[in-house]
């Protein structure tokens, strides 16, 4: 009772605790700034944005990893708006594949591609589609499966495996279609339906240009920083939390490191964008056997970036490279002055980052930074981008656990360590790798302002945001309303009932007949129904008589029977092939546009 | 571990979760609209092409329609007897395909 009490004081008196100031940490504390609540953000760094976060050398700017601005989630662009505003550039989008000694359009267009691979490889991968859609794999455990059953083994094997594997380390048949199907959305019957019906010109345009802060993305994580300072709150940057005491099901305090000195704080409410795994480690007491094991089987992927400053005006003119050819180890190279011209203080030069994937404490995460320098340079150069001679200078910046691993066991590992860190009644994670889930930037801030509202009184269950559902929320509002969506979607495509809409429209034509009929003959005269007997021409024994008139109905309800069971079996028809045609365009798409998932 | 034949079931249900169930309101007044819309341009036709005997076939409707003529004023009357019959026979369409559909349903 006690223990209870004190923690409903420390609920009440403290300031929320948000660990992380990268999107996620910095959306959560900007929330519950705004809401008047106290908030103190520790950042193990010395810059906010995390693994978003903009670094500058020399006044050459440069970001990890390439951060486009644009969302689906209204919410998110709102916020963007409020924080950047007019300071926005729109960037037309360009970005280019390279594979086997030529340039590749991206979003990948038919007859370029066809144009680089030449008719003969064309056909090839051609029949190996059609062989997927006529016999695909049964099963879809591994991304191996999932892509060749969509795209055809041969084109997965020539185009998308080297690069999956660069990013990934690990080769794809070992990577889980959980994490495909996550990440490449569009791709079900219920999206694809939406794109078709409400439109993808706002998709599109987002495909094609995106905005974009002058001086990266960092100038908005400074913003941030700076409203929740003017709000309030108290962001500490070199702040190294080292230790979270646990009591029971409810975190008691943290130990901080700061300017080499520890210091604990209590803890009222917590908000943990630090990777799962680090976060059970710095548990105390020591987190169970199970909760540890798990956190030991869950991985991230860490890349390093090499910035070359070279002396030329003009490279490329994309804003990234994907490197797709096997004989070099870069995976992405970016031009950052095509991002913004003011990240690059001198007109004359152009800088450049070296993406290279891998573990961190691997052997390649521990080459040495000149080495990494001069085997970016050489492979620039082999890559005919550039000659190494031109390369002015170069730095390298380490980034791990850019990337959560969606391996064979994850799944199992994530549900232990949501399990657990479910139940403390003061804790929540989000973000990246707070969760553990491949979010792009404005899913993690999401959870964030989620998060924040939980901390307000919402009872939000940040593991059940499913990503594409909140990007359909945004359509349905936009489409007029959750309950129009979900009436229109279900009236336009349900299947008709052949049997009862050929019963129905029998009846009708047949008690229609049986009516004309019986109506002339009720009238009577001299001579009843001489242009109605006529009918006796189509139906052999009709006569305008009563009688006739059940003859009548026989017929008439045959041929409306009839009528309607083709009309509904047609509609069916074409509306299983109008359903077949926009869920396969929306495969197309998606394969145009692979690359920006991974 | 799902397949993709079952993926793909549970996606489809998602949107055809059911029989298409007809308004029958809606079907009614749509019928009768175009029924309605039909007699009066195909007698007003008539009426504009002229000649010795305008529209001496569809004449025959006064049978039924009862005060019905191949004329102008004619043509208004034929409408709203259009649109009476063709709303009554659309809305018959989608009560008994309802009718049969929901009892098809339960039956399953």
């Amino acid at each position: 009772m006690a223990d209870r009490m004190s923690a409903f004081f420390r609920m009440n008196d403290e300031p929320v605790i948000i660990i992380g100031a990268g999107p996620a940490g910095l959306s959560a504390a900007y929330e519950l700034a705004q809401r008047g609540i106290s908030i103190r953000i520790l950042e193990r760094s010395d810059t906010v944005g995390g693994i978003a976060r903009t670094e500058r050398y020399r006044d050459y700017y440069f970001d990890i990893g390439g951060h486009r601005f644009f969302s689906k989630i209204e919410r998110i662009n709102r916020l963007w708006q409020e924080m950047m505003g007019d300071a926005f550039i729109k960037v037309p989008r360009l970005s280019r594949i390279y594979y086997n000694g030529k340039f590749f359009q991206y979003p990948l267009s038919i007859s370029n591609t066809v144009r680089n691979l030449g008719i003969s490889e064309s056909i090839l991968i051609l029949i190996s589609y059609l062989a997927s859609q006529l016999k695909p794999h049964p099963v879809e455990e591994t991304f191996e499966q999932w892509v060749s059953n969509r795209f055809g083994t041969r084109l997965y094997q020539t185009f998308f495996k080297t690069y999956t594997e660069k990013v990934w380390g690990i080769p794809c048949s070992t990577i889980r279609a959980d994490w495909a199907a996550q990440r490449i959305k569009g791709l079900s019957l219920l999206s694809a339906v939406t794109n078709a019906v409400f439109g993808t010109q706002k998709t599109k345009s987002l495909i094609n240009e995106f905005d974009y802060p002058p001086l990266g993305p960092g100038m908005m994580w400074q913003r941030f920083q700076e409203r929740i300072e003017a709000a309030g709150g108290d962001v500490r940057l070199n702040s190294d939390v080292v230790r979270i005491s646990f009591s029971g099901k409810s975190i008691q305090s943290i130990t901080v490191r700061q300017e080499g000195s520890l210091r604990e704080m209590p803890v009222g409410r917590l908000i943990s964008s630090i990777p799962l795994t680090r976060l059970a480690l710095l548990m105390e007491p020591a987190v169970p056997d199970c909760v540890r094991e798990a956190a030991e089987g869950l991985s991230y992927r860490a890349f390093l970036i090499v910035v070359l400053i070279i002396n030329r005006e003009h490279l490329f003119p994309d804003q990234w490279i994907y490197i797709h050819s096997p004989l070099v180890r870069v995976g992405r190279i970016q031009n950052f002055r095509n991002w913004s011209g003011a990240m690059v203080p001198d007109p004359g030069t152009t800088s450049i980052g070296m993406e290279y994937f891998c573990d961190e404490g691997d052997d390649f995460w521990r080459t040495p930074d000149e080495d990494l320098v001069a085997l970016a340079a050489r492979e620039l150069e082999a890559l005919g981008l550039a000659n190494s001679g031109d390369v002015v200078e170069g730095l390298v910046v380490r980034q791990p656990n850019a990337y959560p691993v969606y391996d064979q066991d994850y799944r199992k590992h994530l549900e232990v360590m949501r399990g657990f860190f479910g139940e403390f009644d003061n804790l929540q994670t989000i973000g990246r790798s707070g969760m553990h889930r491949y979010n792009n930037m404005d899913h993690s801030m999401l959870t964030g302002l989620l998060a924040a509202e939980n901390c307000a009184g919402a009872s939000h269950n940040l593991w059940e945001i499913n990503e594409e559902e909140e990007y359909l929320e945004e359509q349905k509002k936009e489409a007029g309303g959750a309950a129009v969506f979900d009436q229109i979607l279900g009236q336009t495509f349900s299947r008709m009932d052949k049997l009862a809409f050929a019963v129905a429209t029998g009846t009708a034509a047949g008690l229609a007949l049986f009516l004309a009929t019986a109506w002339l003959v009720v009238k009577g005269g001299t001579v009843v129904g001489p242009h109605l007997r006529l009918l006796a021409q189509y139906f052999p024994g009709y006569t305008v008589t009563f009688h006739g008139s059940f003859v009548a109905f026989s017929y008439s309800f045959f041929w409306g029977f009839l009528g309607g069971w083709l009309f509904a079996y047609l509609r069916n028809f074409f509306l299983a092939l109008y359903l077949y045609r926009i869920r396969k365009k929306a495969e197309i798409m998606t394969l145009r546009q692979f690359f920006d998932y991974l | 571990m799902e397949t993709r034949d079952e993926r793909g079931k549970e996606d489809a249900e998602k949107l055809l979760h059911g029989v298409l169930i007809l308004d029958a309101k809606v079907l009614g007044f749509t019928a009768g609209i175009l029924c309605g819309l039909s007699l009066f341009i195909a007698t007003n036709w008539l009426v504009v092409k002229g000649g010795e005997q305008v529209g001496r076939n569809l004449q025959l409707l006064s049978q039924y329609f009862i005060g019905y003529r191949v004329s102008f004023f004619g043509s208004i009357i034929g409408f709203f007897y259009g649109f009476a019959f063709g709303t009554l026979g659309g809305a018959l369409v989608g009560w008994i395909y309802n009718r049969i559909t929901l009892l098809r349903t339960k039956m399953k």
